[in-house]
């Protein structure tokens, strides 16, 4: 078996490895071939790159990205915790319902939530409705194609996963240690922040680097709810190939974009590898 | 058993307090999660012209209208037939991958996996930016249906792979010797004893890749063409130009159905195929 593939494996394997290579694998690396080659000279150079980080514009939109991705992976972790350790330890039924509330969203069309958010923060939306009711303002705030909407929108599409990750390692704690420090004479304020919390960081943290890689990456929604004046990478990406048809910028954010998403998943595999490793060790 | 709790008079109001505030915050992003789609739905059964919430009145006009609506029927058409037909192309290289990843042993299949499950690690509008860039380079932008069965099976096989893996690992590899020792060909050994056991695993990964490419944007944004717009790329463009309830309406009934196949999910797989990501 150790001499090569047999038969019946190359036969099944095969057609699926192909599509992939052919459809994916090649048109990615033909990509970053483009980025390579600029339009003037010949052979391979990094002068795409060099052009696309000086320009203002790739800056603003990086700087963005990150804003975005950090704001995201703050506000789901707030929101997650709680969630998480709530849908952990309340009755079967209260669990379900906090579950199916959270995970249906994971079906939703982008579209179908941005207009959601429209409808909310739009200009005559739920919310400045009720601020110029109540007095508080009297002009409309601008709460959508900015920032703060690709925020909100974000927040929205990535909780899921932080919940389920953080899911795994709370129903993962052995409920004994809770018990032990009880009958040692701790308090519950004491045994979640010296017990649970310690206990959850392995899924925490892969949880924080799923939401932030997920977040650097993600297009429909910023697209749809920042407009073309607040771009991110990814819709800048798409403004460059799409309505400038400057190629070699594009091709270029494309190559920022998949070093990203590679990077992020190395790091993931590795940082959760070494966490499930320790946590095995009884560190 | 019993354990004696030591608490000191001031931890009580903390410990009432740290209760309410995990409650409460529960209970406020549960309704973060829910606003967008209860306000949608409500707000499509206005009787007003124009979309407002608190809707003015209650009526059903504007489902009756979408229903007259070009865009829309034309658009809903082929997002079926593109979510159909790359969701059965999907299905067949998944099961085939399922099959090689748990019955069979060599030397390259840490790399087969890290193949199969590639459209995950990659970005999604890079992957389309790619498949159009190459679409161009062979001038086959006029093909956008078949360019969209494609790109669309190709980023849901990790999605297909998945659930139909772990159905097909839980299934009784001794049930297939058994068929075949008593003479089944392998074909009918796959149809007769494998193919049923895995059953559930292929549903919900099928429901999986069907909303997937039913929903897609990312990708599909780079690939329409203009007899080929599929429904939310087309709702996208326009939701800018209707002020009424029209796109409120189109997007409950999408709610709507999407809330049918997640209970499908849930009642054949359970919600954990989520969980693995």
């Amino acid at each position: 078996m150790s001499t090569g593939v047999k038969r019946e494996t190359l036969i099944i394997g095969a057609p699926a490895s192909l599509w992939l290579v052919v459809l994916l694998v090649i048109p990615c690396l033909f990509l970053l071939f483009q980025s390579l080659t600029p339009l003037s000279g010949t052979g391979l150079s990094l002068e795409n790159y060099e052009n696309l980080v000086e320009s203002g514009t790739f800056q603003k939109a990086l700087r963005r990205s990150i804003i975005v991705s950090v704001w995201v992976t703050v506000l789901t972790v707030l929101a997650g915790y709680p969630i998480a350790l709530v849908a952990s330890r309340a009755s079967p039924r209260v669990r379900t319902l906090v579950m199916v509330i959270v995970i249906f969203p994971f079906l939703l069309s982008a579209v179908v939530r941005a207009y959601g958010w429209t409808v909310i923060l739009g200009e005559n939306g739920v919310v400045n409705d009720f601020l110029i009711g109540i007095g508080l303002i009297a002009e409309p705030l601008r709460l959508i194609q900015n920032t703060f909407a690709i925020i909100i929108g974000e927040t929205h599409v990535l909780l899921p996963y932080m919940v389920l990750s953080l899911l795994t390692v709370i129903q993962r704690i052995d409920r004994n240690l809770e018990a032990a420090a009880m009958s040692l004479g701790a308090s519950p304020p004491v045994i979640f922040f010296k017990v649970v919390v310690p206990l959850t960081l392995p899924g925490l943290l892969t949880g924080m680097l799923l939401v932030f890689s997920l977040s650097m990456t993600a297009f429909a929604t910023p697209f749809l709810l920042g407009g073309p004046r607040s771009p991110i990478l990814t819709v800048l990406m798409y403004q460059y190939a799409y309505t400038l048809f400057d190629w070699s910028k594009a091709t270029a954010v494309a190559g920022v974009l998949l070093v990203l998403g590679l990077g992020f998943v190395i790091l993931h595999r590795f940082v959760s590898r070494r966490l499930m490793r320790d946590a095995e060790a009884g560190r | 058993m019993t354990y004696q709790v030591t608490e000191k008079l001031w931890e009580k109001p903390l410990i009432a307090l740290g209760r309410v505030f995990l409650w409460g915050s529960v209970c406020f992003w549960l309704v973060f999660v829910l606003a967008p789609v209860v306000v949608t739905i409500v707000s499509s059964f206005t009787a007003a012209e124009f979309l407002t919430f608190p809707p003015k009145g209650f009526s059903l006009r504007w489902y009756f209208r979408v229903m007259e609506l070009d865009w829309f029927l034309t658009s809903l058409q082929t997002s079926l037939i593109v979510a159909t037909v790359s969701t059965f192309i999907a299905t067949v290289f998944a099961v085939l991958a399922a099959r090689v990843l748990t019955r069979h042993r060599f030397r390259a299949k840490g790399a087969f996996e890290i193949l199969m499950l590639s459209p995950l690690i990659i970005p999604g509008v890079v992957f389309g930016f790619a498949f159009f860039n190459v679409v161009l380079q062979f001038r086959l932008e006029g093909l956008s249906l078949l360019n969209l069965f494609v790109a669309h099976s190709v980023v849901t096989i990790p999605l297909m792979l998945r659930p139909i893996w772990s159905s097909m690992a839980g299934t009784e590899l001794s049930l297939e010797e058994a068929a075949q020792s008593l003479g089944a060909t392998p074909w009918t050994t796959f149809w007769k004893i494998t193919f049923p056991m895995i059953l559930p695993g292929i549903v919900a990964g099928a429901i999986i890749a069907f909303t997937f490419s039913f929903n897609d944007i990312t990708i599909a944004i780079f690939l329409v063409g203009p007899e080929t717009q599929t429904l939310p790329v087309q709702l996208m463009s326009q939701i800018e130009y209707t002020p009424d309830a029209s796109p409120a309406a189109i997007t409950s009934i999408i709610i709507f159905f999407t809330l049918i196949l997640f209970f499908i999910i849930d009642r054949t797989v359970g919600m954990d195929v989520f969980a693995q990501k």
